[in-house]
């Protein structure tokens, strides 16, 4: 019975969005917080089981074989990202449950989508994931569209097609595999990667997941439509897709590279390297942006770099790190995203130079917005600080390494320095104060409260989740916090004396578009430069 | 032969992708590349003279058939893909009045 829970995980949320389609009913919605607490239940019933008996993780249907039955398998990577998904589903729908009362498709399209991207967590098998990776992408441009502004049509119709791009180049990697091993049940291909013979095609297959996941996961070069995406689309579905969605695509890095085929070829090094250029990227093209949202993106490409710099080790201290600010981030960044979206509501702008006096108009979404910014840039006492330094545990001692990392962490806090601006002053002109209600900030308030939480108590915490013990943190060493200031200090003065000032050239930078061609043009030259690198090496 | 044709096929689609301008050219491109990849996938497990695996014989050749039941599932994907894409770009053209990526991206 509870060995078939993963089973409920996917079906009843789908069965639950065509009732909620289908029946003609004003409160219809409110099946959606019983739906939630019942999967929670049965997660927390199947976790409690599975730590008696890890063999339950894995589920074949149909009494068919395995290697071409259709399973799922869950162990502690993924079961950590659907307890994240789990979570953050519930706070988005608590978020949007007032203000989306009446939208019977936004409920219906929300709920499918849950169910899929559970199903993507839990699938065994590569072909499914396929199918679950292509029905993501969907949903998620019909989420983006959902307003059916100009922008975000734009925005819905370019992240369509390149991640159905994406998932073609992946699909070709499934067919090699295929070719190569007669099945394509990812258990069993991790099983059988020492004995392969044909190490060729075995390498090309990788090279192009590699390629297709690094689109899907917004990596540099091909990061472009992201910040559209989640810039356009409403704010609930922004902190969705930073916070949760992209993350499928760090879940397969991980499957992938150190699962699937091993660490194979030195490619940590290659990854690593990927990750700085797209944190470095990600958070140049941030300062000088100036709209609240895209801020907030553009350091979703940064962050995900940080974490792909984490899982490219893919062991030890680092490994986890990266693993943990994945979960991290998704409570930040939400509460970044949603903690915005109140503001943008209250003062009908997303311009960060035109929003004054937060802390006077809406003072606990200062307070909650402030809670973010530190858990983002690092803070000891946040659960940002955690990760960070897990993450660069491993590299401590390479002065290069150590530069470029926090040269990451300067650049985070500049921008942050210019969105913390919003807090202080004067409202320029007449606000609304009424538009944001107290029900939205119940969830936010939760997430604020898990960021604190996870700072302070993060010992037993890891100890549970990841079967680890953290020692590369020391809150009782007063010198993080000094270090801290200085770099806090040293971001604010270069904010206030340079990026105010909005030179001729932080124009040109902030207007950078990439056109579809392009985009696809740059995805080929990532796939051959991963190519020649895993045949010269 | 036949895979190298379908590989010519791809390789079609994916210079249609780095090279078209206009939205509707994409999407169609997109599609080739798809339909290569689908042609490929069945090379796979078709072998010269067998039959469909729905027979009683036991002595007759018989294809792979989970290339076969991959691939529908991929047509059919492809095809809500390529519809949803296509209304996208209606509208994007009715808010826009064109349909070039350069006038699109901005």
């Amino acid at each position: 019975m509870i060995a078939n829970i993963p089973v409920l995980l996917l079906f009843l949320p789908i069965l639950v969005a065509l009732v909620m389609y289908l029946v003609k009913s004003r409160h219809i919605h409110w099946l959606v917080f019983p739906l939630q607490l019942t999967l929670i239940t049965a997660f927390i019933l199947f976790v409690i089981a599975w730590q008696g008996d890890p063999s339950i993780g894995l589920l074949i249907f149909g009494g068919w074989e395995e290697t071409i039955a259709i399973s799922f398998y869950l162990d502690t990577l993924n079961l950590t990202f659907i307890g994240l998904t789990l979570f953050f589903f519930t706070i988005i729908f608590y978020y949007s449950f007032k203000a989306n009362y009446r939208e019977k498709k936004y409920f219906f399209f929300l709920t499918f989508l849950e169910s899929v991207f559970l199903g993507l967590l839990m699938t065994n098998d590569l072909f499914n994931l396929f199918v679950f990776l292509e029905l993501t992408a969907l949903l998620v441009t019909l989420l983006i569209t959902y307003r059916k502004g100009e922008n975000a049509l734009k925005a819905g119709l370019q992240y369509l097609l390149l991640t159905s791009v994406a998932a073609v180049l992946y699909l070709i990697g499934v067919l090699l595999l295929y070719y190569v091993f007669g099945h394509i049940n990812i258990r069993l291909i991790t099983l059988g990667m020492p004995n392969v013979l044909q190490a060729n095609l075995v390498k090309l297959a990788y090279a192009l997941m590699l390629a297709g996941f690094s689109l899907k996961a917004a990596l540099f070069p091909v990061y472009a439509w992201l910040p559209k995406a989640h810039g356009v689309a409403p704010s609930s579905i922004s902190a969705l897709l930073s916070g949760l969605i992209v993350k499928a695509a760090l879940y397969l890095f991980m499957r992938i590279h150190g699962g699937m085929f091993g660490s194979p070829y030195q490619f940590g090094e290659v990854l690593f390297w990927l990750g700085v250029i797209s944190a470095l990227g990600g958070v140049i093209f941030a300062m000088v942006q100036k709209d609240l949202k895209q801020i907030l993106a553009y350091h979703t490409v940064s962050q995900v770099g940080l974490m792909l710099m984490g899982i490219s080790f893919a062991e030890g201290t680092s490994y986890i790190g990266g693993w943990m600010h994945i979960i991290h981030h998704a409570i930040f960044k939400g509460l970044l995203f949603l903690a915005v979206g109140v503001i943008i509501k209250t003062y009908q702008t997303k311009k960060v130079y035109e929003i004054r006096g937060v802390m006077k108009t809406l003072p606990w979404t200062g307070v909650l917005l402030i809670v973010g910014m530190l858990s983002i840039t690092g803070a000891p006492l946040f659960n940002g600080f955690v990760s960070k330094s897990m993450i660069k545990y491993a590299f401590q001692d390479d002065d290069i390494k150590m530069f470029i990392f926090n040269l990451i962490n300067l650049g985070t806090l500049i921008s942050f320095s210019k969105m913390a601006m919003i807090l202080f002053g004067q409202p320029l002109k007449h606000v609304d104060r009424t538009r944001a209600s107290v029900s939205q900030h119940i969830p936010m308030t939760i997430l604020a409260l898990s960021s604190i939480v996870i700072g302070l108590f993060y010992q037993p915490i890891v100890e549970a989740i990841y079967q680890f013990t953290p020692y590369a943190i020391h809150l009782e060493d007063w010198q993080i916090y000094l270090e801290y200031l200085f770099w806090l200090s040293l971001g604010f003065n270069l904010y206030y004396f340079v990026i105010r000032k909005d030179a001729k050239g932080f124009a040109k930078l902030r207007e950078f578009a990439m056109t579809f061609p392009t985009a696809n043009f740059l995805l080929l030259v990532l796939l051959m430069s991963f190519l020649t690198l895993l045949f010269v090496m | 032969m036949e895979p190298l044709l379908t590989i010519l096929v791809i390789l079609i689609g994916i210079y249609g992708l780095i090279s078209s301008e206009t939205i509707i050219k994409s999407v169609f491109t997109a599609t080739i590349v798809e339909a290569g990849v689908i042609l490929l996938f069945l090379n796979l497990g078709a072998i010269n003279g067998g039959v469909i695996p729905i027979t009683d014989s036991v002595n007759l050749v018989i294809v792979d058939p989970i290339p076969q039941a991959l691939m529908i599932t991929t047509i059919v994907i492809g095809s809500t893909v390529t519809s949803l894409a296509l209304i996208l770009s209606i509208k994007v053209f009715h808010n826009n009045g064109s349909i070039a990526w350069k006038d699109i991206t901005k």
